[in-house]
């Protein structure tokens, strides 16, 4: 799917800096079609975690936890460090969080709709005072990014800062304190967002994409070449 | 995929559902199982009178349930809030729709433990102030086809919703399967059946070797036998599957929990009636001291096996 409009979008700037006069016709009504289906249409937020910027400072956390206040020893992001031990030299880390899930485990489970998918944004978040701390969505979720916050006694995830940051119209904490560009925030749904701009070229994969929760973020791995 | 881009570690402890939940398990299976066999022997043997297994097992399935709700909102981190799911509700939660039955099932058990002991109630409770209520009876009596049939019909909800509750939990290869909602039935059927006895026989003197005992004594072994051949389709669909189901499948061989498994489940839940029952020859086998240790081994092998599903189901995850 993710390929096919790839290469569709692709074929689409092809046409549209073609010297054909009717492709350019072509190209252009296509673009304006694709912007006026976009207004009315809800926002997808999504976010790309690029394994090849990430050094593994862990200022994302950082920020995360004072923004979000989230309890000391408690997390709503962590960045693993996968480096192979065969190849010390060659990093790699990782992003540890939820995935915002399009087919949210956490949220069908809820028997409180505690967890919830805000109407307006599509983000999937907590309302902390209908929880009742019962676990479920924690056991549900197949990406195990949950927990209870020690504080609130309520369940929480990574919910793009939706109370802090987000509110303010400014981008997730993390993506902030991130001084090498390795996430980025925005909507998928907008054909010229910065998201999608990098989506266009480069490849990104989906975590365990087989529990079929269609996932919104993107992990852009580091590939050898020339090997 | 690279596995290098993998995430392998998560933000739960482990088993967040402990065993306040294994336990309300266990209650749950036995207070519907308890229903569904005494309800099913009535229908069955067209009886009209209350048997002792009948007070028995309406006794035993609103205390059970009773129980297992303490359990179960006992495991909660805002026990308190518990009303909360009382007034929301998510009917895509199969936590939701099991508050549902449990409102439907828990005041029909308590009104058939009225009906079923009404005889007690009118010669011990005529002084107390509960007299008063006692102009009930005769519409209960009315309504009782109905409550039986529906706390049948609740009773098979009620044990198989605690089976959907964690089947749909997709991150646990031993969980996440068809079989566990069946197992669920079968293995309350069996420590419903079991617990339901023992109080038929210690409290309303049922004779331990004749009638509904005896009944009850001879589906216990076809009961078993689906049990354990739940329990294999189980094993046999993981060590089948994928490199996760294999792993899973370790859970029958290697830590603690492969412990409860085979001295718990098999040994306790299975070997204890078998040997006694069968191997240790025809006295042994009618003795009360027999009809008593295999009940108990029925119910603690039941037991072991909702702490074996829930611990080691939420240790290999996928
Ligand atoms: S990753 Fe987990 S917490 Fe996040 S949306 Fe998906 S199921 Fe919910
Ligand atoms: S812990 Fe809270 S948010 Fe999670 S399922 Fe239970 S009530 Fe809902
Ligand atoms: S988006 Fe916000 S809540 Fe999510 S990890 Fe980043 S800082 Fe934390």
């Amino acid at each position: 799917m993710e390929q096919d409009e790839k290469r569709r979008n692709f074929l689409k700037y092809l046409g549209a800096s073609s010297v054909v006069v009717g492709t350019i016709g072509q190209g252009v009504l296509a673009e304006e079609q694709a912007q006026t289906s976009n207004e009315g249409k809800k926002p997808h937020y999504g976010m790309i975690f690029d394994q090849n910027k990430c050094v593994g400072c862990t200022e994302c956390e950082v920020a995360c936890h004072k923004i979000n206040a989230v309890p000391q020893g408690q997390a709503r992001l962590y960045v693993q460090n996968k480096t192979d031990p065969a190849t010390p030299m060659e990093k790699r880390y990782v992003r540890v969080s939820c995935q915002q899930c399009e087919d949210a485990p956490c949220v069908n489970v809820c028997p409180t709709k505690a967890c919830h998918r805000d109407e307006k944004t599509g983000i999937v978040t907590m309302n902390a005072d209908d929880c009742i701390a019962c676990k479920y969505c924690i056991v549900a979720c197949p990406y195990d990014v949950r927990f209870i916050n020690h504080e609130t006694k309520a369940a929480e995830n990574c919910n793009f800062c939706f109370n802090t940051n987000f509110a303010k119209k400014q981008d997730p904490a993390c993506v902030q304190a991130c001084k090498y560009k390795a996430l980025v925030f925005g909507d998928l749904n907008d054909p010229d967002s910065y998201i999608n701009q990098i989506l266009h070229v480069k490849d990104a994969v989906r975590m365990k994409p087989t529990f079929g929760t269609k996932p919104s973020l993107r992990y852009i791995p580091v590939v050898k070449v020339g090997v | 995929m690279n596995e290098a881009i993998e995430f392998t570690v998560g933000f739960s402890h482990g088993v967040e559902w402990g065993w306040p939940i294994g336990v309300y398990l266990l209650l749950a299976g036995i207070s519907g199982g308890a229903l569904i066999v005494s309800l099913a022997l009535r229908y069955y043997q067209r009886q009209s009178v209350e048997t002792p297994l009948l007070k028995a097992a309406s006794l035993v399935s609103f205390v059970t349930i009773v129980f297992g709700m303490v359990f179960l909102v006992g495991d909660l981190e805002k026990p308190l809030y518990f009303w909360k799911i009382l007034i929301n509700y998510n009917f895509k939660s199969v936590m939701s729709i099991g508050v549902l039955a449990l409102c439907l099932y828990i005041p029909l058990t308590f009104v058939l433990v009225a009906i079923v002991f009404e005889g007690w109630i009118k010669e011990h409770l005529a002084t107390t102030p509960l007299a008063k209520l006692f102009f009930l009876f005769p519409l209960l009596k009315a309504l009782r086809p109905a409550v039986e049939v529906l706390a049948f019909v609740f009773a098979i909800v009620v044990c198989a919703y605690t089976g959907f509750l964690i089947s749909v939990l997709v991150r646990f290869p031993l969980l996440n399967t068809a079989i566990l909602p069946a197992l669920f039935i079968v293995s309350g059927l069996s420590a419903g059946t079991a617990f339901s006895s023992l109080i038929a026989s210690f409290f309303f003197q049922a004779d331990a070797h004749a009638g509904d005992m005896k009944t009850l004594h001879t589906i216990e072994w076809p009961v078993m036998a689906l049990e354990m051949l739940l329990l294999f389709m189980l094993f046999v669909s993981l060590i089948v599957g994928t490199s996760f189901d294999k792993q899973t499948a370790g859970a029958f061989f290697q830590g603690g929990y492969s412990a409860l498994f085979w001295f718990g489940v098999v040994g306790i839940g299975f070997g204890v009636p078998l040997v006694l029952n069968f191997l240790l020859g025809k006295k042994v086998a009618h003795s009360a001291f027999t009809f008593y240790l295999s009940g108990t081994a029925s119910v603690l092998g039941v037991l072991s096996l909702r702490l074996f599903i829930l611990y080691a189901g939420q240790t290999f995850s996928a």
